[in-house]
């Protein structure tokens, strides 16, 4: 695929991290405030934010480790849990296209996320140009509004939000509101059968088994939907 | 800090870059256009995205409010269709998501 946009700068991906930046900052903020409600020390907190870096798995440990959990056992679930990233590197890169610059991926690609990847994705589908410094950008103003809303709700301390229930509710949906837009920022026809299927697999199965295993089976039913080419060849 | 939640950071957080980081060095200029690993590569990123909305929506769902919920989904959805902002309409999905609440 040829792409006659200009290079995308580390300023395009700042911009194109304020989505994420909004959606973040209150769910680490909320992270920040249960770590603290729960006995973690605020440095261990901003630890955990800072070295792991992906919400779902540090809300998780926080439940592992409050409950007493040997820590290899705790690890191992978590380690678990985010081996859906490995589906994105390829994924992204492939959409970049032949000759994408990877040679600083190995920093790049630590701010990864299920966010980032899908804003990037975005990105790309829309037209923009796939290039390093963007990832940077992108990452970085991710990364930062994670670590801040962190640190902000270590600081203010278990039960900040309890006075004010409409604002945390508000808060909370930012997440799936996020994933929503995002959604709608690439959808097209060609891949409603993906998303159909991906969505019913994920339901199903967090229904029967756990949430865990409903987003691994959701992307991996999704993808093979596109292998197959349910809804026509190019569904994906 | 204590060691055993810094040995668990360093684990989970050494695991996690390495599932971002090494599958981005891998040559997928081989791959056949069309081909079977190419077609699940390409579904790869809208199923991802599809996989994790649901997977956010459901605790909504089964709380058991529905307005605020809906509320929420179709200030999504309008932001969006008006705006074509991710910014605005995920910002909107919250404010009509909180409105929902302080209205019940």
């Amino acid at each position: 695929m040829t792409n006659l946009a200009p290079p995308s700068r580390f300023a395009d991906g700042l911009l194109a991290g304020l989505p994420i930046v909004l959606g973040y900052f209150p769910i680490a903020f909320a992270f920040g405030v249960a770590a603290t409600g729960q006995g973690l020390s605020g440095w261990e907190t901003f630890g955990l934010s800072l070295i792991i870096y992906a919400g779902a798995a540090q809300f998780l440990a926080l439940a592992l480790v409050t409950s007493g959990a040997p820590v290899l056992v705790a690890a191992f679930t978590l380690v678990a849990m985010n081996l859906r990233h490995v589906l994105y590197g390829p994924a992204l890169m492939k959409r970049a296209g032949a000759g994408a610059g990877r040679r600083h991926a190995w920093a790049w690609a630590f701010g990864l996320t299920d966010e980032v990847f899908g804003a990037a994705l975005g990105q790309l589908a829309r037209g923009r140009r796939f290039s390093e410094p963007f990832m940077f950008g992108l990452g970085l103003a991710a990364y930062s509004s994670w670590l801040s809303g962190t640190a902000l709700g270590a600081y203010a301390g278990g039960g900040a939000l309890a006075g004010w229930p409409v604002l945390e509710a508000a808060l909370g949906f930012m997440l799936p509101a996020l994933f929503l837009a995002l959604l709608l920022s690439i959808l097209s026809r060609a891949q409603l059968p993906v998303i159909a299927v991906a969505a019913g697999a994920t339901v199903l199965v967090t229904l029967l088994w756990s949430g865990t295993a409903g987003i691994l089976a959701g992307m991996v039913a999704g993808a093979l939907a596109g292998v197959l080419g349910i809804g026509g060849r190019d569904a994906a | 800090m204590r060691l055993e939640i810094l040995t668990l950071a360093l684990i989970v957080g050494g695991f996690t870059w390495a599932f971002r980081f090494f599958p981005t060095r891998a040559d997928l200029s081989a791959l056949p256009q069309g081909g079977a690993l190419s077609r699940f590569l390409a579904a790869t990123g809208p199923a991802a995205i599809a996989t994790l909305f649901t997977a956010s929506a459901i605790p909504f769902v089964q709380g058991g409010m529905p307005v605020p919920l809906a509320m929420g989904t179709v200030a999504v959805l309008a932001v969006f269709a008006v705006t074509r902002s991710v910014v605005g309409a995920t910002m909107a999905g919250s404010v009509g998501y909180g409105l929902g609440v302080w209205l019940i």
